[in-house]
C-alpha cells in the first residue's frame, strides 16, 4: 500500500481517503476497506472555523471550543473520547460507517451486499427504530445530528448540496448509505445561525459512547428542526412526522420511549 | 521515515499500514506503550503528539509529523510517583495511557477539578476499576 499526500485538488484521483484515520485506520486493517493507495487529505481540506463554515478538516476537539451554534459543540463534546476528538474530522464523522456489529464483523449481511441483515433476525438491541425495512442499522453520528437540525450544507470538490442529501438509505439496488461519489471530497460545511439549539444524548454509561439515542433541535423564527441519532441507517431528519411513527424491532421499542422523552426535554431546553 | 521520540530522531523502514504503536514496541523497543484492544476504544496505548493524547494503535507512523511523548518520555514526571502515592495501579496495563493522558491535562490545567479529570481522562478505560485512585492520583499530583 502506498501513502499519497496531495497538495491541491487537481492531484485526487483515485484511492481511499483518510484523514484522522480513527475510522479508516481499524477498516483496513478488518479488511472491510481494500485499497492499494491511502490518499492523506490534509493539506488539501481546510480547517478552522470562519463565517459560519467549518473547514472539513476541523477536529471534533476544535469544534468543541469554537464559535458554532450550541448543538454541534454539544454534540462534539458528547462524541467518542478526547483522544479520538482531537483526531477525528468532522468531515470523517459525517461518513463514518455503520457499528453493527454483524458488519463489523464481516458477516455477508445486506450492507455488504449479501441477501440477509442478521441483526434482524437476531442481536439488535442497539439498533433502528425508523427505516429499519432492508438494514436494520443505527447511524451513529452525533455530529451529523447536529448539523441535520441546524440545516447545514456541505461544499464538497465537485458541488454544494444540503446535509440531507449527503445520506440515502440502502436498498436491493444500491447498499451505499451516502451519495458520495469517488474521488469527491468534502472541503466545508456551512452552517447558518440558529437562535436557539441543543444536542442531548442517551448512552450506555455516562461518557465516552455511541449514542443510543441522540437528538437535536435547533430552532429559528417559527420553525424548529429535529434530527436524530442511533433511530435509522442514516442520520434521521424529524420531517412532518413524529416519533409515534417509529416501527421498531422486537428489542428496540425501548429506543422509542428514549426518543421521546429526549425529545420533550430538547424542546422544553429550547424554550 | 523519521520520527522523533521523546526528543530523540529516529529513522524507521515501515510499510504504510503499521501503526505508531507497533514502530514504538517493535521498531524502537519503546514497550511502555500497551495495546489492548487495538481499535480505538480503551485508550491503553495513548501517547502525546505535540503534547496531545492520540491513539498509537489506530494513527499510521507514516502520518505523524509532530514530536512523540510516550511513557518512557515521562519517566521523571512529579504524576508517576503520584500514582505510586495513591495506589492507583492494580494491573497496571491501563497505567501508560493514563499517565500519558493526566500529563496533558495538568499540562494545560494545573489545578484540574474532579470534573475537568473526568472529562480528560474519559478515553482512558481501566479495566480494573481504579478510577477514584486516579482521579486521587491527579487532584494530588504536585504534593
Ligand atoms: C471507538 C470509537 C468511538 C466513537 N464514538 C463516537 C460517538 O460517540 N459519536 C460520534 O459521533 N462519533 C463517534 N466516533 C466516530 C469518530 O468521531 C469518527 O471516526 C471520526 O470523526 C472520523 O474522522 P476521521 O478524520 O478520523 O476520519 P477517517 O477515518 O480519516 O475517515 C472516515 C471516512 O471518511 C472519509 N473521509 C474523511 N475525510 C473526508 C473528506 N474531507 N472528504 C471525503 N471523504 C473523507 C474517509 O475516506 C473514510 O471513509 C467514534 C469512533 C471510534 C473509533
Ligand atoms: S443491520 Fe444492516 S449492517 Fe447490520 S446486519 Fe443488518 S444489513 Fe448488515
Ligand atoms: S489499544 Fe489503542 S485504544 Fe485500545
Ligand atoms: S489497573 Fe488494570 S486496567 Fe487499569
Amino acid at each position: 500500500m502506498e501513502l499519497l499526500r496531495p497538495s491541491s485538488l487537481d492531484e485526487l484521483d483515485g484511492g481511499v481517503f483518510v484523514a484522522g484515520g480513527t475510522e479508516v485506520v481499524p477498516l483496513l486493517r478488518d479488511g472491510i476497506l481494500q485499497t492499494t493507495s491511502l490518499v492523506d487529505l490534509r493539506a488539501i481540506v481546510p480547517r478552522g472555523v470562519r463565517d459560519g463554515r467549518i473547514g472539513a478538516g476541523t477536529t471534533l476537539a476544535e469544534l468543541e471550543s469554537a464559535q458554532v451554534p450550541d448543538a454541534l459543540r454539544e454534540a462534539c463534546r458528547l462524541a467518542a473520547s478526547p483522544q479520538l476528538r482531537r483526531m477525528g474530522t468532522v468531515g470523517g464523522n459525517l461518513l463514518q460507517s455503520t457499528r453493527c456489529w454483524y458488519w463489523r464483523l464481516r458477516y455477508p449481511c445486506r450492507l455488504h451486499g449479501g441477501d440477509r441483515c442478521h441483526a434482524a433476525e437476531g442481536e439488535h438491541r442497539e439498533h433502528a427504530i425508523f427505516a429499519n425495512d432492508f438494514c436494520v442499522s443505527a447511524h451513529p453520528s452525533d455530529v451529523a445530528a447536529a448539523l441535520l437540525a441546524l440545516d447545514a450544507r456541505l461544499h464538497t470538490s465537485r458541488r454544494n448540496l444540503p446535509l440531507a442529501a449527503l445520506y440515502r438509505l440502502p436498498d436491493e439496488a444500491d447498499r451505499r448509505t451516502t451519495t458520495l461519489e469517488p474521488g469527491e471530497a468534502i472541503l466545508e460545511i456551512e452552517v447558518p445561525p440558529a437562535e436557539a439549539s441543543v444536542y442531548l444524548k442517551a448512552m450506555d454509561r455516562r461518557r465516552w459512547s455511541f449514542p443510543q439515542v441522540g437528538v437535536a433541535a435547533a430552532r429559528t423564527g417559527a420553525r424548529t428542526r429535529i434530527a436524530f441519532a442511533g433511530v435509522a441507517p442514516i442520520p434521521w431528519l424529524l420531517d412532518g412526522e413524529t416519533v409515534d411513527a417509529a416501527t421498531p424491532l422486537p428489542r428496540t421499542a425501548w429506543k422509542v420511549d428514549v426518543a421521546r422523552a429526549l425529545l420533550r426535554r430538547a424542546l422544553a431546553e429550547l424554550g | 521515515m523519521k520520527l522523533v521520540v521523546n526528543g530523540e530522531e529516529h529513522v524507521v523502514e515501515v510499510p504504510v499500514e503499521t501503526s505508531l504503536a507497533e514502530v514504538l514496541r517493535d521498531e524502537l523497543g519503546l514497550t511502555g506503550t500497551k495495546v489492548a484492544c487495538n481499535e480505538g476504544h480503551c485508550g491503553a496505548c495513548t501517547v502525546q503528539v505535540d503534547g496531545m493524547p492520540v491513539l498509537s494503535c489506530i494513527t499510521l507512523a507514516h502520518t505523524v509529523s509532530g514530536r512523540v511523548t510516550t511513557i518512557e518520555g515521562l519517566r521523571d514526571h512529579p504524576l508517576v510517583a503520584a500514582f505510586v502515592r495513591a495506589d492507583a495501579v492494580q494491573c497496571g496495563f491501563c497505567t501508560p495511557g493514563q499517565v500519558v493522558s493526566a500529563a496533558a491535562l495538568v499540562a494545560a490545567s494545573p489545578e484540574p477539578t474532579v470534573d475537568e479529570i473526568r472529562h480528560a481522562m474519559a478515553g482512558n478505560i481501566c479495566r480494573c476499576g481504579t478510577y477514584p485512585k486516579i482521579e486521587e492520583a491527579i487532584l494530588h499530583w504536585r504534593d
